[in-house]
């Protein structure tokens, strides 16, 4: 089981300024999987990642990072993009990705003309002998995020790899993630956009207010909210609210209601018997966003409890 | 590869990084030719000031108002005497004019004369002259009077020839005067002061300016910051080798090329322990105020959080620096004084005295021990400025502040 992990943490803490900021948080991300960190601002994803990656020391738990309990032993074997993005401004892209690579043991001719190879690959050809200055807001972080991968690392940590990109290149940096994650590297990253994680993550823990609230699949977590119904009456009646469940809500023409216990049928039939008629009905997953909104705001609640 | 290996690689990777961003760049010629450049406003200020005071000393003169017999006595006298001064300390030039009818009040016009700027002026008999000096003028008043009564000593000899031909030579000393020790201690000092206080200002700079780019976490993410404190340092110390190198080439070779007479001045400035050790403990010295300084402006400097904390922080890291400079300067022109024993154990500017002490003592064992002395704490030094250094750029911990059992101790 220890050897399928690519991370393994357990009650993590971590204390800023006598405030605990994270509060015991467990990760399991499998080696080869896309595991998505999500939570609302604030909620301590940036300071878990820290931690799991020996940037800073937790305060309580312990961790293991690619089968090493001294993280900087892993040090060689991992890729990683803080969201404050940081780059020398007057190295050129070519020098810069190949000095992260040097920084994890990846020789610096090797490392040059991987850059080369990568900024090819990413579009970014034109830009090889161009400073970090010259460059646009979303090229520099698309070089910083090459620097990342330019060593070929079994894990890639990416804290909150979208912020800050236009659509174009939110497309690149998802086909550069799923690019590394073929090549057979474990990609962890933070998020708080949750379409990036819907269609990325094979896995996903939900943080909020320094705790774990939820760890499982994409789907799972959908799961977490009942389905959701939405009906359109063919010729409304008065009285017609008084059969729909409790939670039913008035939505343009029709209702919006939690499909029951039961089913949708036996409400069905209860409203063609009394004459309200079906124009339109659909039964809807919630998304993750849904999802992720009633775990965070149940937090929320649970903190003001 | 095992942890010391990897800890080693990327320290010299950001060493290499440092150095390259420092000496690759048009701002480092300005650098490395900043004592040329302080030399040349030096010399431009100090050809300045001769200019001027060589126009104003044409024009000031002493007078003598005396017949022609005394006159010559007063010329071979003055001739005589003047010898004795260096040119820039020489008295301003003797004029013998003649005398009038009045030449109580011919000396008085003279001083108000607009074509003649006059510091003294004899008249009367030699055996009874009245000497009048302007109200900054006393010493030339005081060398007219000794004039007058050298010119008459001259007559009582019985003869204008010379008395005493004496023969005069140079004389080469075997070993650097006193003041020459004094002056290679005292340019030991000042050589290593200048380029931590440049080298120590550009580490912090360029910390802060890693922190306004946010690169800081990239490195910590992949570098223990121990390893990034120490590729900083090191950095920084190839630069400071570089300049030492290149200025230590052109001065040993643009010492050939001085006219004999300054060279042998020169030579006057020896280190008391000799060229070659002197040479070798100057290194050491060197390298161990660096990184000394280096560890504690580094320490500190992290504490800041923006560019102008930073800035701030450079006043009192500036004074720091000056005030070690100002000890072991000291501790220079006044060896074997309580003061330089001070300066010499004191951790910070022991590196400084010293050096200063190479140049002026001949022993040698003082120096292993203090070489000693200085690794321990440059060992102290390293490990509390690492330790700062860590929570301090990372602001982890108790928000960032400091605690000193969390340097002290475990961190």
């Amino acid at each position: 089981m220890g050897e399928a992990l690519a991370v393994s943490a357990s009650g993590l803490v971590k204390d800023f300024g006598g405030k605990r900021v994270v509060k015991g948080v467990d990760l399991a991300v499998p080696t080869g999987a896309i595991y998505g960190v999500l939570g609302p601002n604030g909620a301590g994803k940036t300071t878990t990642l820290r931690m799991v990656l020996g940037i800073i020391e937790p305060d309580g738990g312990h961790r293991t990072l690619l089968g090493e309990s001294r993280p900087r032993d892993a040090g060689d074997r991992v890729g990683y993009l803080p969201e404050e993005r940081g780059l020398y401004p007057t190295m050129k892209a070519r020098e810069a990705i190949a000095f992260m690579g040097a920084l994890r043991g990846l020789e610096w001719k090797e490392g040059r003309k991987r850059a080369e190879i990568l900024l090819e690959e990413a579009g970014l050809g034109h830009a090889i002998d161009e400073k970090i200055k010259k460059l646009s807001k979303g090229m520099a972080q698309l070089v910083q995020l090459l620097g990342s991968v330019v060593h070929e690392p079994e894990l890639l940590v990416l804290d909150e790899p979208f912020s800050g990109l236009d659509p174009v290149n939110q497309e690149r940096l998802e086909a550069l993630i799923l690019k590394q994650r073929d090549r057979g590297a474990t990609i962890l990253f933070s998020t708080h956009v949750m379409a990036h994680a819907e269609r990325l993550c094979d896995r996903l823990a939900i943080i909020a207010k320094g705790t774990r609230r939820f760890e499982g699949t994409v789907a799972e977590a959908r799961g977490v909210l009942p389905m959701q119904a939405h009906y359109v009456p063919h010729t409304p009646h008065e009285g017609i609210r008084a059969l729909l469940p409790a939670d039913a809500e008035a939505e343009g023409d029709g209702w919006r209601f939690t499909v029951p216990d039961d089913g949708v049928e036996p409400l069905l039939v209860k409203l063609i018997d009394a004459k309200h008629g079906i124009s339109g009905l659909s039964i809807e997953r919630p998304g993750l966003h849904e999802a992720f909104v009633r775990i965070v705001g149940e937090a929320d609640a649970g903190d003001v409890a | 590869m095992n942890r010391t290996r990897r800890t080693l690689r990327q320290t010299l990777t950001i060493a290499r990084r440092d150095f390259v961003a420092t000496v690759f760049t048009p701002t480092f010629l300005i650098f490395l030719l900043a004592p040329l450049i302080m030399l040349s406003f030096g010399a431009i200020g100090g050809l300045g000031a001769a200019t001027m005071a060589d126009s104003s000393t044409d024009r000031i003169k002493l007078v003598a108002l005396a017949g022609d017999g005394d006159g010559a006595r007063l010329l071979r006298a003055d001739r005589d005497l003047r010898r004795i001064f260096r040119e820039s300390e020489a008295p301003p030039r003797l004029e013998i004019r003649p005398t009038s009818v009045d030449p109580a009040q011919q000396a008085r016009a003279l001083f108000n004369d607009e074509d003649i700027e006059v510091s003294a002026v004899l008249y009367g008999p030699l055996e009874r002259p009245t000497v009048l000096h302007g109200v900054a003028g006393e010493r030339t008043g005081t060398y007219m009077a000794t004039l007058a009564e050298q010119a008459l000593r001259n007559e009582r000899a019985g003869t204008a020839e010379r008395l005493s031909n004496a023969t005069i030579r140079p004389f080469e000393r075997e070993r650097a005067t006193r003041s020459g020790q004094q002056a290679a201690g005292f340019g030991a000092v000042f050589v290593i002061f200048f380029l931590t206080l440049l080298l120590a200002g550009q580490t912090v700079g360029m910390l802060a300016e890693e922190r306004n780019n946010k690169v800081i976490e990239v490195l910590a993410a992949a570098v223990p910051l121990e390893a990034v404190f120490f590729g900083k340092l090191l950095g920084m110390f190839g630069v400071a080798i570089l300049f030492v190198g290149f200025w230590g080439t052109l001065i040993t070779q643009g010492a050939a090329l001085l006219p004999g007479d300054v060279a042998n001045a020169l030579g006057a400035v020896t280190p008391a322990i000799g060229i070659l050790p002197f040479a070798l403990v100057y290194l050491t010295y060197f390298a161990l105020a660096f990184l000394l300084l280096g560890a504690v402006f580094l320490g500190v400097g992290a504490q800041a959080a923006t560019m102008r904390e930073i800035q701030m922080l450079s006043l009192p890291i500036t004074i720091f620096q000056v005030a070690m400079f100002g000890l072991s300067a000291a501790a220079a022109s006044s060896p074997g004084t309580g003061l330089a024993t001070f300066a010499e154990i004191f951790p910070f500017s022991s590196p400084f005295a010293m050096a200063a002490r190479a140049a002026s003592s001949p022993e040698i064992w003082p120096h292993l021990l203090a070489i000693a002395w200085q690794a321990l704490w440059l060992a102290i030094t390293i490990s509390i400025g690492a330790r700062a250094f860590r929570r301090g750029v990372l602001q982890s911990g108790s928000g960032g502040k400091m605690k000193l059992s969390s340097l002290i101790g475990r961190g």
